[in-house]
């Protein structure tokens, strides 16, 4: 069969979902197709007996509250959405084991954050308001860079704006080490470091920043219906606006004409023309779908230079006794045994890092009456700790692994909650490689790190993966990962594309 | 502490590098084409953990009794199945088999061995009245024949974290194929636990697998007839309750694990009640197809016997009657539409379909849906009785 459609949308995740809303909204005829059987990607959710588990995705920065609305609100208000969200006060607990290890719990809002900081590292005052003037140095330059349409005067950059050149250009921990931080309060400052999926010695500073703004100013926003939610409610206002899906509908093929320009996908056995494709599949897929003369040399070569981002482990627990009950008292902590988040990525294989949340304490109704769930992260970065799985013994790692896990946490947090689970799940690299597809099972799409931050990216958009007929958008593209990134990624390329086809379309 | 403190300096001329440095790298790596995803380690995994479907060949039959046969599945290797894939005891696996223009799926728990995985999976099959597949399969199904069957699913499986050290098994009639895994995986030492397993049958002729049963000699595993009918040395007489349970249970903790016909499970879970075991406790294996909707405690009835159903799916249009105590997979199913399913009993999500317009009833027990399904309007068709006309839109 053929199909005809103005924008064919590959892949239904949050950058895919968003496109297809806004490019629908604009009046153009849109057609997602999805490999699996939900929309979502990694917002998505499974059910366990009594319990509904978060698959990944269970808060998002920058929600902000309906008074003060974040960016990621009034993108989801302009989509059309009636997801609803909750917010969260509490940053985050951290807990560094061991000596000079530390436990501190942070709070959002920008008294509350400093008030919170200095109580554990009472010497930091000054680093902290040279901190908070290049956080607002740097706000001030993307509006004054936004003002020039992205073409900002260089001197008036240098001379005005420095602090923000510098943090743009230099990693994490060095912009930290240079306002006179010492390494305990770098180490809790950097602690949001796996959110981005590389440690503080590679990570872009001004990257960085952005999100703790968007964390310090408005807390984390947690959907009401899991994030799952979120991806219905795009579903539902695609639908709304004339939109379609096609689930079990998976992308074999990319299609060109004799120009090189995309033209249309296959998939099992249709072909669906379109003016323009938008992919929510990584690049690294599209290119092995598209045949090797069909794409530009110098885009192959960057994706030949760029490593994968971070793919996970997740143990899910239902636990049969109530937070209160089992002694959990916090949201997120986030637990190490290492100093550094150098060390905490690096050492993957001896928890080096993971993060325990418990969404009963945000949302109250996220499990049964007298019941909690408990999900611990493990950020999968060099791919150790699964050496030696095969398919044979694959299940009894997976019991291994969670054995571990929740043993150590219930001595790091001095809980005991073996007798209490109900229902436990794992997830693996393994498990994301099903669901999304993506090499190595990232669901982080390419690392950020060094010469591939967010700060060269965006330097070089419009410069790469610019294929006729073809734009990206997801975690994976040019902003880099991160849920709300990801939907507002969405939203920009089916700008761009809206904008390629000539605007809104009223016919 | 003083090198710590030292503020470094850093010069914000390193921004103009940023662009050069990314060109460099970029020239520098390698213009070969994508590597293929299965060359990554988790993909690879994936796809011999989780195919989207296996290849099989069926190897020997053999009648276990009267109604019931054990059918062996190999991998077609000439297809690309070189080796099944891994599961743990007391999963299952969905069957498709074909019969004239109509695709049927049905999942069976595999009782073979999880040591064995690579070379063979095997499948217990009764004939029930009525019953298109297993019609099928007693019928029409022969050695050498080529089938399709799913990846390993479902959460029947004993979890060292979750479960007590003892399990103790109630079985009823052909539910005792998850067991039958369950007892080879504890021999071949892949599960490590002990089991005790009531075994309910109406009558001595109806128990399956007395050979392996009668012979098994390990300290961890011990096996209990229980008979309806027909006495035998050694047996319980009548059928598994509450009492018999508490004979055979150790003093200290223990996990019911359950498997047999409908009514059982509701049998069980009232005399699980009785011994005041934990919900944790106590775990029953997928249902299947709900034949009783008016069995259960939400029950409510309709107002027609019948209603029309219209069904979307991304080639065709079909309108068809869908009764009101029927599923509206089986209605499709009637009507030759091939809808997506695995467990037919509301949990797996594989039927996942949108709801565009009507009301259907979800019995409680059986709603394995998300919250937000339920807000958005989506239903598992398997588990979803009619109780207005409908239209439904599934993902094939
Ligand atoms: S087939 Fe499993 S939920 Fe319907």
């Amino acid at each position: 069969m053929r199909y005809d459609h103005d924008i064919i949308v590959v892949g239904a995740g949050n950058g895919g979902l968003a496109a297809a809303c806004r490019a629908a909204g604009a009046g153009y005829d849109v057609a997602v197709l999805e490999k699996h059987n939900l929309a979502g990607g990694v917002a998505s959710s499974f059910v366990r007996g009594r319990f509904e588990f978060e698959a990944s995705l269970h808060e998002l920065c920058d929600v902000g509250s309906e008074d003060d609305p974040g960016d990621v609100r009034k993108l989801f208000t302009e989509l059309d959405s009636d997801a609803r969200f909750i917010n969260e006060k509490n940053l985050f607990r951290a807990i560094v084991t061991g000596r000079d290890g530390y436990d501190v719990t942070l709070s959002a809002g920008r008294e509350n954050f400093r008030k919170s900081l200095l109580k554990v590292c009472p010497g930091c005052e000054k680093s902290l308001d040279r901190l908070a003037s290049m956080l607002d140095r740097t706000s001030e330059a993307l509006a004054y860079n936004d003002s020039k349409k992205g073409k900002p005067n260089k001197l008036v950059m240098m001379f005005k704006y420095g602090k923000f050149l510098i943090s743009a250009s230099h990693s994490l921990d060095d912009v930290l080490r240079s306002l006179g931080f010492n390494s305990r309060e770098r180490s809790i400052l950097e602690t949001y470091w796996s959110y981005l999926g590389v440690p503080a010695d590679e990570l872009n500073a001004f990257h960085y920043f952005e999100m703790l703004k968007g964390y310090i100013r408005h807390g984390a926003g947690i959907p009401l219906l899991k994030s799952y939610g979120l991806s219905l409610s795009l579903c539902d206002s695609l639908l709304r606006r004339g939109g379609s899906i096609r689930y079990n509908c998976e992308v074999t093929e990319f299609i060109f004409d004799s120009q090189k320009k995309v033209i249309g996908v296959r998939a099992g056995g249709d072909e669906y023309y379109a003016k323009h494709v938008i992919s929510n599949v990584i690049p690294h897929n599209v290119f092995g779908m598209s045949g090797k003369n069909n794409v530009p040399e110098k885009d192959r070569r960057l994706l030949n230079a760029r490593k994968f981002g971070m793919s996970f482990i997740c143990i899910y627990l239902g636990l049969d006794k109530s937070a209160e009950e089992l002694g959990i008292k916090d949201y997120t902590v986030f637990i190490s045994h290492r100093k550094t988040s150098r060390l905490q990525y690096d050492d993957e294989e001896n928890m080096g890092f993971y993060v325990v949340n418990c969404l009963n304490l945000a949302v109250s109704e996220a499990s049964p009456e007298g019941t909690c769930s408990l999900f611990i992260t493990v950020p999968v970065t060099n791919g150790k700790l699964m050496r030696g799985v095969k398919p044979e013994n694959y299940y009894k790692f997976k019991q291994r692994i969670a054995e571990k896990y929740v043993d150590d946490l219930c001595s790091v947090l001095g809980i005991d909650i073996r007798e209490n689970i109900e229902e436990i799940s794992v997830a693996t690299p393994v498990t994301f490689a099903r669901y999304f597809g993506s090499p190595d099972g990232t669901a982080y799409g390419y690392r950020l790190s060094g010469w591939d931050g967010l700060m060269a990216r965006m330097l070089s958009k419009g410069t790469e993966l610019d294929i006729e007929g073809l734009t990206f958008c997801g975690g994976h593209a040019s902003s880099g990962d991160g849920f709300g990134v990801s939907y507002r990624s969405g939203v920009e390329a089916a700008d761009e594309v809206i904008s390629k086809l000539g605007g809104k379309n009223d016919g | 502490m003083a090198e710590d403190k030292k503020r470094i300096k850093l010069n914000m001329g390193k921004f103009l590098k940023i662009i050069p440095e990314r060109l460099k790298r970029i020239k520098n790596s390698s213009d070969d084409d994508m590597k293929p995803l299965y060359s990554y380690k988790p993909n690879a995994l994936a796809a011999a953990i989780h195919p989207k479907e296996q290849f099989v060949i069926v190897g020997n039959i053999e009648k276990l009794c009267s109604d019931t046969l054990l059918f062996t599945l190999l991998p077609d290797k000439e297809k690309g199945t070189s080796s099944l894939s891994p599961f743990q005891a007391g999963q299952y696996i969905s069957v498709s088999v074909s019969s004239g223009k109509r695709t049927y799926s049905r999942p069976y728990s595999i009782c073979s061995s999880p040591s064995e995985f690579a070379d063979k999976y095997q499948i217990a099959v009764k004939r029930t009245d009525g019953g298109v597949v297993t019609g099928i399969l007693h019928e029409e199904i022969k050695q050498n024949d080529k089938l399709t069957v799913s990846d390993p699913c479902g959460s029947f499986t004993y979890e060292p974290l979750r479960d007590a050290k003892t399990v103790i098994g109630c079985a009823g009639g052909v539910g005792i194929t998850p067991f039958i895994s369950m007892i080879r995986a504890v021999k071949d030492g892949m599960e490590d636990f002990s089991l005790t397993l009531l075994y309910g049958c109406k009558k001595p002729q109806d128990a399956l697998f007395r050979d392996l049963l009668d012979k098994i000699n390990d300290p961890r595993i011990k096996i209990v007839y229980v008979f309806e009918e027909g006495a035998e040395d050694n047996c319980e007489k009548g059928i598994i309750n509450a009492e018999l349970i508490k004979k055979y249970a150790p003093a200290d903790k223990y996990s019911l694990f359950v498997c047999g016909p409908h009514n059982m499970y509701t049998h069980i879970e009232k005399e699980a009640e009785k011994l005041g075991i934990r919900r944790k406790y106590l775990r029953e294996d997928a249902r299947g197809q709900m034949i009783h909707p008016e069995k259960e405690p939400d029950f409510y009835p309709a107002e027609n016997g019948d209603y029309a159903v219209t069904v979307i799916s991304s080639s065709a249009k079909t309108e068809l009657r869908c009764k009101s105590g029927e599923t509206l997979l089986s209605a499709m199913e009637r009507a030759g539409v091939t809808a997506p399913s695995r467990c037919r009993s509301g949990e797996c999500g594989f039927c996942h379909s949108r709801l565009v317009s009507g009301v259907c009833y979800t019995p409680a027990r059986a709603d394995g849906r998300r919250a937000a399904d339920k807000v958005y309007g989506y239903v598992h068709p398997c588990c979803a009785f009619p109780r207005s006309d409908i239209v439904i839109e599934i993902k094939a």
